[in-house]
């Protein structure tokens, strides 16, 4: 019975971790498929949890919240992008900025504005319960009393596809991540569709950011996020580039994460710093497994001079 | 730092994790103080410097592997193992290195005064560490500019494809430099333990990792410019610091101004119209 119980538990937990890495890499997904690499994710997410939980804590309604951490992140992908993009400056070295910047700056302002203790909770959004399916044993619980964004987040996944694939923007922006060049001789403007690309990312880094203060936690704290954004770029690349195949390891390793989480809970005698190695070591063990042949934009982390 | 990480960029590789080598680096150090007791300080040093490089590298073997080996994209495995080395570091403090007088804190034990590195110049921070690092600014200068593992390494870096031709083995480049890439963070990692700050605690990681990165790639991967651009960068670094101690500026902020830092950099470097190096 208690085995029964931890299980549905742990899939529950799974399934609720899903959210913020998946927004986070498919955000990241469209941005590298146009030549950018934002390693600066982490510092969005960052941001966005802060500025979920401040909108939150100001206004009481999350939704308003994750709206303003979208647009929040929407502005530093601009300024990303400016970098990046416009002045060509090497993506690397402004993507770890980004995160430092983030992972800085929302601490900061987290104590300039809420004095130590003086922190409130903020109203999250809420599990939904659909009667009587979330009674069914095992799965019930993990899958029909589950916060809703699990749902949304994993409803992006053939939106993002079918962007990529259909519409003359997500081919535009494809285009450009391979051959910027020709790209330009059939008249797209290289830069705007990278900015473009960049600026989705970061808003999805901000819905993702947002998930943890405005759903799973009810209050910010220093690094939040440990470290997903990262994994969020690990994913992409198991993936190969295509939105579908992130939901596979993303599921590995939420799993992971959520039976770490448990044990934590349950008081295994382990240290927490163990566990908490657990989900990382396990994405680089996957490595051999499955980044192999990973092919990548033939353009990604490529500056692109205009042709006057 | 930056020298082992501007030698892994001209091969077209990306050390990103320094950070973790760092850390790993520092807590080796401290080990071979707590745990070698049998040797004499001055030698125990010795071994301290050597312990720090050792774990570096050690810390770097999964990555460079899998690079070698798989071609896996290294950037992501060495920010990966960064996050794990934060948990190693928590780890070290809470048993093996944690300080007798650590009164339940994560701190460890002041390095006693004859585990330190001498001063050149007392009160300051310059140490014989400095010395340390200017040999080795030697040594990678001979390295790259006159031996013709140099000219390999530069070789993959530029053409990989010209690099097959010539019958060298990019894998085996990529292994070797991000081998002592990682080797010569821990040692820098070992040096500022030893020579800066004579303890850990779970504030250490301070983003000196990332800051070199950026130092390599302003210095243009050579050798000469790595070193120039680590004593204008450290100058910055060492400002920041001292605000934060001297304003009483939180902790976090640090975080910030270095990503301000990297920013303005990036920028600047853009200004001064400096063509991108590294692919």
């Amino acid at each position: 019975m208690i085995d029964i119980l931890f299980a549905q538990a742990i899939l529950y937990q799974t399934l609720k971790l899903v959210p913020a890495l998946l927004f986070a890499s498919l955000g990241e997904l469209v941005a590298e498929k146009s030549g950018v690499l934002n390693l600066g994710v982490e510092g969005l997410l960052l941001m966005g949890a802060f500025t979920a939980y401040d909108v939150t804590a100001l206004t009481g309604q999350p939704l308003i919240g994750i709206v303003a951490a979208m647009a929040a992140c929407g502005i530093l992908g601009l300024v990303f992008s400016f970098f990046a993009v416009s002045l060509r400056v090497n993506q690397v070295v402004i993507g770890l900025g980004l995160w430092l910047f983030g992972l800085g700056l929302s601490d900061t302002l987290f104590r300039a504005f809420f004095a130590s203790g003086a922190a409130p909770n903020v109203p999250v959004i809420g599990d939904m319960h659909i009667p009587i399916l979330s009674t069914i044993p095992l799965i019930g619980r993990g899958i029909f009393q589950q916060n809703p964004i699990v749902f949304i987040s994993i409803a992006c996944i053939p939106i993002i596809d079918l962007f990529l694939k259909k519409t003359s923007l997500g081919v535009k922006i494809r285009a450009v991540g391979e051959n910027p060049r020709a790209a330009e001789t059939m008249g797209v403007d290289v830069y705007k569709i990278r900015y473009v690309a960049v600026l989705i990312g970061a808003v999805f880094a901000g819905a993702g950011g947002a998930y943890y203060t405005t759903s799973m936690l009810s209050t910010f704290i220093l690094n939040v996020t440990f470290g997903r954004g990262f994994i969020a770029l690990a994913l992409i690349y198991f993936a190969k580039w295509k939105p579908y195949r992130v939901l596979l390891p993303l599921l590995v390793f939420s799993f992971v994460d959520a039976l770490q989480i448990g044990a934590q809970g349950v008081g295994v005698p382990i240290k927490y710093f163990f566990l908490n190695m657990i989900p990382y070591l396990t994405i680089i063990a996957l490595i051999p497994i499955l980044g192999r042949r990973a092919v990548a934009p033939a353009a990604l982390m490529q500056p692109y001079k205009k042709s006057e | 730092m930056g020298l082992g990480i501007a030698l892994a960029l001209r091969a077209g590789v990306w050390n990103v994790g320094a950070e973790g080598q760092y850390i790993v680096g520092s807590v080796m150090a401290v080990m071979a103080a707590v745990y070698l007791t049998s040797i004499p300080p001055p030698l125990r040093i010795v071994l301290m410097l050597v312990a720090g490089a050792g774990g570096g590298l050690a810390w770097m073997i999964v990555p460079a592997v899998l690079k070698a080996k798989f071609g896996a994209n290294e950037i992501v495995v060495t920010l990966l193992l960064n996050l794990v080395a934060s948990s190693f570091l928590l780890y070290a403090l809470d048993g093996p290195i944690r300080g007798k007088e650590s009164f339940g804190y994560l701190i460890t034990d002041l390095l006693p005064a004859d585990l330190r590195i001498p001063k050149l110049i007392p009160e300051t921070r310059l140490g014989f560490g400095f010395i340390i690092a200017l040999g080795l600014v030697v040594v990678f200068y001979v390295l790259s500019e006159r031996t013709s593992f140099g000219v390999q390494v530069r070789t993959v870096g530029q053409n990989l494809q010209a690099a097959r031709y010539a019958g060298i083995n990019p894998a085996k480049i990529w292994l070797v430099t991000l081998l002592l890439s990682g080797a010569m963070a821990g040692l820098a990692g070992a040096i500022h333990v030893s020579g800066v700050i004579f303890a850990l605690d779970p504030g250490y990681p301070s983003g000196y990792g990332y800051i070199a990165i950026v130092v390599a790639m302003l210095g243009g991967t050579s050798v000469i410019g790595t070193t120039i651009a680590a004593v204008v960068i450290s100058y910055f670094v060492v400002g920041a610091e001292s605000m934060q101690s001297a304003a009483g500026v939180p902790f976090a902020l640090v975080y910030t101004i270095e990503g301000i830092i990297l920013f303005s950099l990036a920028a600047a470097q853009y200004l001064m119209g400096r063509r991108k190096i590294v692919t």
